[in-house]
Parts: structure tokens; sequence; C-alpha cells
């Protein structure tokens, strides 16, 4: 066996051992993957019957359940009409921690004294299991009695290069990425997403691409050459997809950036949309370009405008920091501005983040049991307006 | 004539066997499942160590360790497996002068002596068999006598075998000394197997396969036999192949004078490790001939089985805390590697202890090592799961018996993972430099302990059980409802990981239970 000979059966040796582990891994990864993907729908049944034979042992040996506590709002938490325009102002709220963490949510729960009637978290695209539909996390929620609410973020990089060969390279894939989903290029998504809301029948609050008008934020926005049209056509696309799937429980809110100009420009159209979501969140003195803001003067310049679409608007965050003033204080002249001046406000969902980090560098605490006297006052508005 | 009648069993179970041959398709598969493996691996590790799935960095860093450490195993395992040899046989020259010595102590059964020493008569190559007695009973000079054997009395040397052995060496003056266990009954064809690799003056000592007639007889020496097939064939030769075969108690045939240099044969809980790194460091080379030409007992009570167990793992502790750092500098790098790893062996008590501990912990106090995905779990680990399988069943072509020995061996697993504690205490008593008593494997069932011997068992499946209904009561009358619904996966979960524990801790109690009366030992 002569050197150059044993080199060239090395090298080729070599060659066919890649290409037999490459066709190795990502054949058998993908067959695993397609098989659990057919045991899911297994797995999430009887993990179903699991927790529904738990919930029927836990409401016989407990007098008030939270289940309980909600039955008078059954109703009109069942019905997608009545919670497209609510007899009274319906409650909310999303927790940080939550799900993995429930502690936030049952203190915040157990210092307002109340139960929240809907529950809101926030779901990314993407090929991860936990990006698919989040079916566990809105059965708990059903069973616990409140309505989720779903924000729906088009992060388009998280979908696999190699999988999805269809779509541009990570890198080029945010520029226009509105554009192409409403060509259908993530219609392979949607459809499936859709398919499983509507499996779960009952109503869903969907707030999908929100803050698009904002350039500074999410890779949606008009940074990435985003147009209002192609906001508007992808809106439709989506909309579109879940019509056909039969996924009529779902609710759309259509939610901009009210801070931001010409948000109004991208509104999907009286058809397609049922609420308009706005977030008013006072960051205080934390950041250069904020000061300590009430839910007046951040909301007042935009309300002729969004009043305009003639649709039930939802706080979708409510939220204030500690930093630059009084808390209470603060929620006292946000209660009253809702009550009297802003009457087209149907829902209020609180943010009670405790350690959020997406705009600064250190923690904020949203939370309002930081004080005491604020999760006082709010627990008492809470059950005067419920009471009415 | 009697007697001949009693051992000369010519079933087909006794007759000589040798490990099929290695072809080159088969190292070509074995090395290209090889590499799939490690590749697998490497692709399991880049999804396991990233932040999103820790959840307790003190819980993950110990569920990391359990499993890389298995992991780790795994690949030198293929490593060894990857240098699988046979040594080709030779014919030995006339002339050699060989003895062969088995040992006698107080308690052991006169029957299976005469058993042991009437086949050792019939073993072909001429040869001088001792009996190295200190049972002080007049009979087993007489067995001694009439099967052509030598008596040595050899009471009171401290030692107990291995001591018996070195003062039989300062008596006796043959070239070649076969250590044969008293239960192991030679075939005829023995020596010749072996003398002929001795031509080569490097090699002190070789080693044949160690087998067993007695499977059958219950759980326990099945499982007991089951852990030992794969050792004794594609293990012990890919260590033939690097050079890091190792002594194994009996049927190890030793050159005196390699004995002679290291002060003679290794004295303590594991002597037979200690005499082969001696040998090794002292320049000596090893022959593993994978090969049966005796079949001896394997414990077949659960009491017996975790004597030998925990004799083992105190007496391979000590060797990786005492011998091995003694010898490692001459040591080769295949033997560094080697004894290592036999020394690191018994660490699965540990290991075994953390895999137990994590679903309690969470139940407990609902901290939990990793966040992981079901899904995404599933997809890295199977394709490391399943090709660690495809290895394993493939390798069993080199056992040495495949007919008898080839399979699934669920039953030596459970009785491993069933021995936890045992393996535990002996890293305990090593540590501790705490003597055990030299305790003889028993040759014989013992009956009746089985409280003894079911505590650890019970003690898990009771813990587990109470476990259970704690939490069930928590979460009906005390825990917020929030909290209930959101975690009932995750807790059911767990709760399937210890009813997992449990049914592995079901071996253990199921041989104690087979053991819990008394019967007649077999004659």
């Amino acid at each position: 066996v002569t050197p150059k000979r044993l080199y060239l059966t090395a090298f080729f040796a070599l060659g066919w051992l890649l290409a037999i582990g490459v066709a190795f891994q990502l054949g058998l990864a993908s067959a695993v993957a397609s098989a659990y993907r057919r045991a899911a729908s297994k797995l999430d049944w009887i993990s179903q019957r699991a927790s529904d034979a738990e919930g029927a042992a836990l409401t016989r040996v407990r007098q008030n359940s939270r289940r309980d506590y909600l039955e008078p709002m059954r109703p009109v938490l069942q019905s997608v009409d009545a919670l497209k325009n609510p007899p009274k102002i319906l409650f909310g709220a999303y927790d940080g921690g939550f799900p993995n963490n429930t502690t936030g949510f049952t203190t915040l729960e157990s210092q307002l004294r109340y139960r929240f009637p809907i529950i809101s978290f926030y779901s990314a695209w993407g090929d991860k299991p936990d990006q698919q539909f989040p079916l566990r996390m809105v059965e708990t929620i059903d069973r616990l009695g409140s309505v989720p609410l779903i924000t729906w973020e088009p992060w388009v990089t998280d979908f696999d290069s190699r999988a999805r060969t269809n779509l541009p390279s990570k890198t080029d894939r945010e520029y226009g990425s509105l554009a192409a989903i409403a060509k259908g290029e993530y219609d392979f998504y949607v459809s499936p997403w859709a398919e499983a809301a509507a499996q779960f029948r009952k109503p869903i609050f969907l707030r999908f691409a929100h803050e698009m008008n904002d350039p500074y934020r999410y890779p949606w926005g008009p940074q990435n050459g985003n147009r209002p049209d192609d906001f508007i056509a992808a809106w439709r696309r989506v909309h579109d997809i879940f019509q056909k799937k039969g996924a009529t429980n779902v609710i759309w809110v259509w939610s901009p950036h009210i801070s931001m100009p010409w948000f109004e420009y991208y509104y999907p159209g009286d058809h397609v949309v049922d609420w308009v979501g706005i977030g008013i969140l006072n960051y205080g003195n934390v950041a250069s370009w904020s000061r300590w803001w009430s839910l007046h003067q951040i909301l007042d310049k935009a309300y002729p405008t969004l009043s305009k679409f003639n649709k039930p608007m939802m706080v979708v965050e409510l939220g204030t920091l500690a930093n630059g003033g009084d808390m209470l204080a603060w929620y006292q002249q946000a209660f009253y501005q809702l009550e009297h001046t802003y009457g087209r406000i149907r829902s209020v969902i609180f943010f009670n983040q405790r350690a959020d980090v997406t705009m600064s560098a250190y923690p904020l605490n949203w939370t309002i049991g930081q004080d005491p006297r604020a999760a006082e006052f709010v627990a008492k508005e809470l059950a005067r307006l419920s009471a009415q | 004539m009697s007697l001949k009648r009693a051992w000369a069993d010519d079933s087909e179970i006794f007759r000589h066997r040798r490990a099929a041959p290695i072809r080159m398709w088969e190292r070509v598969l074995i090395a290209v499942l090889i590499f799939l493996a490690i590749q697998s691996a490497v692709y399991f590790g880049a999804w396991w160590f990233q932040a999103r799935n820790v959840s307790s960095p003190a819980l993950f860093v110990l569920l990391s360790i359990a499993t890389w450490y298995g992991i780790f195993r795994m690949f030198v395992g293929w490593y060894n497996l990857f240098h699988i040899e046979h040594p080709e046989p030779v014919e030995p020259p006339e002339g050699l002068s060989v003895a062969i010595f088995t040992t006698s102590s107080p308690g052991e059964p006169y029957a299976m002596f005469a058993r042991t020493l009437a086949a050792a008569r019939e073993i072909r190559y001429p040869h001088t068999t001792y009996l190295l007695d200190d049972t002080r009973d007049p009979r087993f000079a007489a067995l001694a006598e009439e099967m052509g054997a030598v008596h040595l009395e050899l009471v009171g040397y401290p030692g107990a075998k291995a001591g018996k052995i070195n003062e039989a060496l300062k008596r006796t003056n043959e070239d070649f000394i076969l250590v044969l266990d008293p239960d192991h009954i030679p075939f005829p064809e023995f020596l010749d197997r072996v003398l002929g690799y001795f031509s080569r003056e490097s090699v002190g000592f070789v080693q044949v396969a160690q087998a067993y007639h007695n499977p059958d007889e219950s759980f326990v020496a099945r499982a007991a036999a089951e852990q030992t097939y794969t050792f004794y064939g594609p293990i012990m030769q890919g260590m033939h192949g690097t050079g890091t075969s190792v002594a194994i108690g009996a049927n190890c045939t030793f050159r005196r004078t390699a004995l002679e240099s290291i002060g003679g044969h290794g004295i303590g809980l594991a002597e037979d490790l200690v005499t082969s790194i001696r040998l090794h460091a002292g320049g000596w080379e090893s022959v593993y001939v994978p090969e049966i030409v005796s079949r001896g007992l394997v414990p077949s009570d659960l009491g017996s089985f975790l004597k030998q167990q925990l004799k083992w793992s105190r007496g391979v502790h000590d060797v990786l805390f005492h011998e091995y750092p003694k010898a490692f500098l001459r040591l080769s790098l295949h033997q560094k590697v080697s004894y290592f790893m036999i020394g690191s062996y018994y660490l699965v008590g540990l290991t075994s202890l953390i895999y137990f501990s994590i679903p309690l912990l969470y139940l407990w106090i609902g901290e939990q090592p990793a966040a992981m995905i079901l899904a995404e779990y599933l997809e890295h680990a199977i394709p490391l799961a399943l090709l660690g399988l495809v290895i394993y069943r493939f390798s069993q072509r080199w056992l040495c018996d495949p007919a008898r020995e080839r399979g699934w061996h669920w039953r030596g697993t459970l009785l491993k993972i069933g021995a936890w504690n045992v393996f535990l205490r002996g890293l305990w008593l090593a540590l501790r430099g705490i003597e055990v008593p030299y305790i003889p494997t028993a040759k014989e069932r013992k009956f009746g302990e089985f409280w003894r011997l079911s505590r650890m068992p019970l003690t898990v499946i009771v813990l587990s059980a109470l476990t259970v209904g704690i939490v069930i009561y928590r979460r009906l009358f005390i825990l917020d409802e929030t909290l209930v619904r959101i975690t009932t996966e995750a807790t059911w979960a767990m709760a399937g990981f210890l009813i997992i524990n449990s049914i592995f801790m079901s071996g253990r109690l199921w041989a104690a239970w087979q053991d819990r009366e008394h019967r007649e030992p077999e004659e």
C-alpha cells in the first residue's frame, strides 16, 4: 500500500462518512420530529384527560374554585358575539412569570381580591414546538374559567432555513416580511395554527403583529420596508386563512403604537377588526425619552382618531412604574378617566411584569402590588365596577 | 468411578467455544456506526448545553454530570470496540511445567471440590494440580490424593486467597500457574488454549473468558450472568486490542517470573485487578483469549450477589484511589484510560442517586434541573440512544457463546440499578478507608433474608408512594388553583418518573421475594 493510495482511500472514506452522517442526522431528526408530531395529539389528549380528572376532583373538594368565581360572567365569556361588544368592562392581566411561575399572577389576583376574565400572554412565530399553537396554555386558561388573549408576533427569523427552503436566508428575511406574509409565503405556518385555533372552538382574543407602526421596536415595523399597505394585506390574508379554516372563535385585536404617527393608515378594515388595542405604559423617569405621563397624557391626542374606527377599545397593556411619581395617584386618575372620559374603552389588561428588560438595561417593575395603596385602590375599583 | 460420573457432564454447555472472528465489513460497519454515534452525541450535546434548558442551575449541573458521565463511558466503550482483536491461537510447546492452584476455605462445599479437582485431572496438557487448603478438614486432603492433586495445608496466612497463593508460590517451582476458582469446571483443552501465548517472553498473564453453567438457576443468577456477557465478549476483546486486558480472579494463567517481579499475587478485595495493574506497570503484556474453556457458578441468591458487588465496589475503588496513582506514570496511555474506566465503573451508584432524587426534589420543593421541551429532547436524544442500542446489539456477535448470551440483558440492568446503594456503600467504605472483611462469594443459595435484602427497594417504593399521596393531597386541598392547573403535566410527568424508579427497584424486590423461603441447597 503506497502512501498516496492510503491517503486517497482515507480521503474518500472520510467523505463518505460525512455524507452518511449528514444524511443520517437529517433523516432521523425529521423522522423523529414527524413521529412526535403524530404522537403529540395523543399526548395532548392524555394530558387533557388527566387535567380534566384533576379539575373535576378539585371542584368537588373545594368550595370556591376560580371557575366558580367567574361563573356569573360565563354567558359573556363563552360567546364570541358578547366578547366583541361586552356589556361591562372586561378586565384581564398579563404576568411575566406565567405560566412557568404562577406566583406573580396568583399574588396579583389575591392582592386585588379579583379573578381576571382575560389572561394575556405572548406567542412568537417559528418552527420550535413551543412556537406552535399554544393549545395547552389556552386549555389551561379555559379551565381556570378565563378567556385567553394571545399577542401573536411574526418573528420570521425563527423559521429553520434547512427545513424552509422556500424562504430567503435569515438575514434577508426580515426586510419586507409583511409583504411576504401577504404573498402567502408563511401560509405553511399560519394555516395549521388557524386550524388548531378553530379546533379549540372557545373564544380567543388574537392581537397580531402589534405596534406595526413603530420603527424602533419589532422587525415587522416600517424600518424593514414594511409599508402600511403591506401590513393591511398581510392582516387580511391571515384573517382570510382563519375564516377558511373555520376559526370564527378568534376575536381580532388591531393594536398600533398610538404615540407614533400615522397609525391610522395601518387599519386593515372594519370587516376584519373586532377591537382596537392600545398600550398605556408610563415609564416615569427611567429613560431620557420618557416622563411621568398619566393615562390621559398618553391617550388624549390619539383618542379622537381611534374613535373614528367605531370599534370597542382595549387597553392591552396598562401599567406604571414607581419611578418618578405616585402610583396611587396615577391609578386614581386612570380609573377616573376610563370611566368618565374614555367610554369607548371596554377592556383593560394589567401589565404585571415584575422584571421587564425589553426596554432598559436593568429590570423594570410594572407590578401594582409594589405599592399596597395603589393595589388597594385598584381592588376597590374592580369590585365596584364589576358590581355595577 | 462414581465421582467421575458426577462431574463428567458431556452436555453441550460444557463444550469449548470461541468468539466469532472479526471480518472486514464488520469493522467498517462498526466504524461507520461509531462515527454516527459520536456525531449524534455532538448533536445532543450542542442542544443540551443551552442556557434556556436550565431551570435550577445546581440541579442542572448534577443532571448533566450524571448524563454525560454515562455518555462519556459509552464513548470510551465505542473506542474500545473499534480496537477489537482476537489473538491467533498458538500451539504450546511440549514440556512446559505448569501448576494449577485452587483454593479452599472453611464452609465451602466438598462436592464442588470433587467436581473441580476431577475436571482438573482431565486437563490434557501435563500439569500438577495443587489444592491450597485451610479447611482443616481431613476429607479435603483425602480428596486431593484421590484426584491426583497435591494437598498443601496452608492455614493462617493473611490475605485469604491471595495469601495462600503467595505461600504456595514459595513451595512450588512450576513456570506457569493457572489460578482456578474452585467453583469452575475446566474443560480438557484449557491449558492447550492458553500456554502457547507465553512463547512471547513479554507476556505476563493470559486470561480466558469466564462463563457459567447455572444462569438458569434463578432470576439473580441470570441477571448476574447477563452483567458479565458483554465484558467477556466485545469489551475484553477490545481491551486485548489496546493491550489493556486485565486479570479476573478466576481462570488467569500467570508466568511465575512475572508474579515474582511484583512480589507475588496482589492482596485485597480486588486482588485480581491489583495484580494486573502491577504487572502492566511492570511492563508485562497480557493476552485475552475469547474462549470458554471452563464454566463456573454465578451467585444465584440476592444476598451473595450483593455481597459480591459490595466487595468489588470497595475493592475497585481502592484500586482507583491507591494502586492507580502509584502505577499511573508507568502505564501506557490506553492502560491509563482503561484502569480509570474500570476504577470509576461503580460510580454509577452516585449517578443513580442523582436520577432517583430529581423527581423527588421537584415534588417536594418544586425545584427541577431542566426546563426542556419534550419534543426537542426526544429529537436530539433519540439518535444517540438508538445508535447506542444498535452498536450494543451489533457487538453481541462477538460474545463467546452468542446463542446463550445474546439479548437485551434487562435482568442484569434491573439488578445493576437495584444495587446502586451497595455501590455507593463500597465507595463510602473506600473513601473512609474502612475494611470490608474478605467475604468469599457464596457458592450456594441463601434464603430467608427477605426483609434485610428488600429494605432499600421497599424504602424507595414506599417513599415514592408516600410522595405521590402527599402531592395529591396538597393539590386537592392546599395549593393555589392556578398553580395546580398550570402544573398538571409537569407534576404527573415527575410522578411518572417515580413510578419508573419503583419499577427499577422491583427487580431487586422480586429477587429478594424469590429467596424468601428456605429451600434445601442443591448438591
